[in-house]
């Protein structure tokens, strides 16, 4: 449980001091991001704040509600769907980085399509062989 | 706690008795053969080498991840996750009946336990334990929904009592719970519960003073919420149901599993373990039936190791393991997906997938005996303490084997989804939900792997007990 309370600890380090002023008004709104405001105090042990941000890692923390992502991107997003009312650079940072998400996914599915055709044609072999 | 071999055997005990009764010889021992169930039906029906069985099945576990993860859409996820319908409430009228059909049942099994015929197929306490709750009622558990807190003849009992009221210790959590399932499960593997209905009735009875002096000491409520293994238990199948009671209080109408997303009601490591025990202890059950188990143990035993203390350790460390590989799993999503979430939270979210795959573990193994045996039960519950002398067993068709892999992969399928759903509710970027689920989807494959490989071999009795 102590280590849960490090954890906590070094999230809300994390957060500076303007976003944890905002954090009341954010946890009203959290949905996608609801972990980071879920407010049930852990009644057996569970971590109040779920994060744990490791000892000299660079977290991009939500302005909202300090929610720490290990990537600038995953925090430009957040604030787009979790967070409504954003101002014209965040806006911005949202779409750069859904245009990004959209390149990344584009070429998963590509890799997976390759994934499914190897599996199927591999079995397709297996059972011409063994079965 | 599974029912497969055990129940096999009381089919066993029932074909001569029926061979000698009727002239239906053929058909009652044709019964027998495939009330063995998923492994007897399996075994006729695979005809390709069993590694090639086994990396079918982790195949299709494996390609399904690939195929969720093209649905991409946050709206749609989000609406076949909130997909729903209020459903009236069942009246105060079906309440009571419903009270009053738990406590019959209970009166049933312990004055047909105790005073009944000894031979299992005859003796309604044995069905009606094994038959009508352990696979039938629990099957209806996870199928539609879990009406146990309606008909729970514990509770009716030990509620009706007074209450010390203690509050009840907060860090002990689940853990009472999954120890409980835990012994349930080691006590039916070791002693012969299926065979031996005064024995059974024993275990009703001690599980009756359990509860009620939990419940007189803690509160009917703390305690059946909390620390009541079987109340527990069929609350964690009761998710995978369509039909599942909402925050509000009603009933409400969902896609089958899709309760499984919201994970609220995991509070820390001691409900995850509760959720692990509930899908190791039907593999374990199956697993001390192979034939592999019995070259394991063997040399133990001949080395003059207790039968009992060999099957406790294996069920330690069989459960050890399980646990294990799901909080590695869990805790890879940290690397893979790249977020800051603790490794704790992870797994509490993702927890909630595995009950899928053990509705499925458990149809599997349970529903021949539900189907062949529902008749039986019947005509002895016409008259519990002097049953008719010929007792029917429903003929199942060999295909119902077949329903049992289809279970267990279908379990798997829903797993998958629900971690999918998962992943995109917590996750922020798609690409980052998409890799969180690599290492749950490993253990899958693996638990899939392992469940098809218990399910094709030959099933037994345990052996040395």
């Amino acid at each position: 449980m102590s280590r849960d309370d490090a954890s906590a600890d070094a999230a809300s380090r994390a957060v500076d001091a303007t976003s944890r002023a905002a954090d009341a008004t954010a946890s009203e709104t959290g949905d996608s991001g609801a972990a980071a405001s879920a407010p049930a105090t852990g009644a057996r042990g569970r971590p109040a704040a779920p994060y744990d941000v490791p000892p000299g890692a660079t977290a991009f923390t939500c302005s909202r509600c300090g929610r720490p992502f290990a990537r600038e991107r995953h925090r430009d997003l957040h604030l787009g769907q979790v967070h409504a009312e954003l101002d014209g650079d965040e806006r911005a940072a949202y779409e750069a980085a859904r245009d990004e998400e959209a390149d990344d996914l584009r070429r998963f599915r590509i890799v997976s399509l390759g994934m499914l055709v190897a599996l199927y044609f591999g079995f397709l072999f297996l059972y011409a062989v063994a079965g | 706690m599974d029912r497969h071999s055990r129940s096999a055997r009381v089919v066993r005990r029932a074909v001569p008795l029926a061979s000698a009764a009727l002239a239906a010889l053929a058909s009652a021992s044709r019964a027998a053969a495939h009330a063995g169930g998923v492994r007897s039906a399996t075994r006729e029906t695979v005809t390709v080498p069993t590694w090639l069985f086994l990396a079918t099945g982790g195949a299709v576990v494996g390609a399904s991840f690939l195929l969720a993860s093209a649905v991409t859409d946050r709206a749609y996820i989000r609406r076949i996750d909130t997909w729903g319908r209020a459903l009236p409430d069942a009246g105060r009228a079906a309440r009571v009946l419903a009270r009053g059909i738990g406590v019959a049942a209970l009166l049933i099994t312990v004055v047909a336990g105790l005073f009944g015929p000894v031979a299992p197929t005859e003796n309604a306490a044995v069905l009606i334990v094994w038959v009508g709750w352990w696979a039938a009622f629990v099957l209806s558990a996870y199928l539609l929904g879990n009406a146990w807190p309606a008909v729970d003849p514990f509770r009716a009992i030990a509620g009706a009592l007074p209450s010390l009221d203690r509050p009840y210790p907060e860090r002990l959590g689940s853990w009472p719970a999954t120890a409980g399932l835990l012994a349930l499960v080691y006590l039916e593997v070791v002693t012969p519960m299926a065979d031996d209905p005064r024995l059974l009735t024993g275990l009703v009875l001690a599980y009756l003073g359990v509860s009620v002096a939990g419940s007189v000491v803690f509160g009917a409520d703390d305690w059946f919420v909390s620390a009541d293994p079987v109340s527990r238990l069929l609350a964690a199948y009761g998710r995978v149901a369509p039909v599942a009671r909402a925050d509000d209080g009603g009933l409400r109408l969902r896609l089958p599993g899709m309760a499984l997303t919201d994970a609220e009601w995991i509070d820390g490591r001691d409900d995850i373990g509760f959720v692990v025990a509930v899908v190791f202890v039907t593999t374990y059950d199956g697993f001390v039936g192979t034939a592999a188990w019995a070259g394991v143990a063997r040399p133990l035993v001949e080395a003059g190791a207790p039968a009992l203390l060999v099957y406790l350790l294996a069920m330690l460390v069989g459960y050890g393991l399980f646990l294990a590989l799901y909080l590695v799993s869990a805790r890879a999503a940290r690397r893979t997906a790249d977020t800051f979430l603790a490794p704790g939270e992870l797994a509490r979210r993702f927890a909630p997938s595995l009950l899928a795959i053990a509705a499925g573990y458990h149809l599997a193994h349970n529903l021949a005996t539900a189907l062949s045996l529902s008749p039986t039960l019947a005509v002895v519950l016409t008259s519990p303490l002097s049953p008719p002398a010929t007792i029917p067993v429903l003929l199942v068709p060999g295909w119902v084997g077949g329903v049992g892999v289809a279970a267990v992969l279908g379990g798997h399928l829903l797993a998958v989804w629900v971690a999918h759903a998962t992943a995109y509710d917590l996750f922020p970027d798609r690409l980052q939900a998409v890799r969180s689920q690599y290492g749950v989807t490993v253990a899958m494959v693996a638990y899939t792997m392992a469940s098809l490989w218990i399910v094709s071999r030959p099933g037994g009795a345990p052996p040395f007990v």
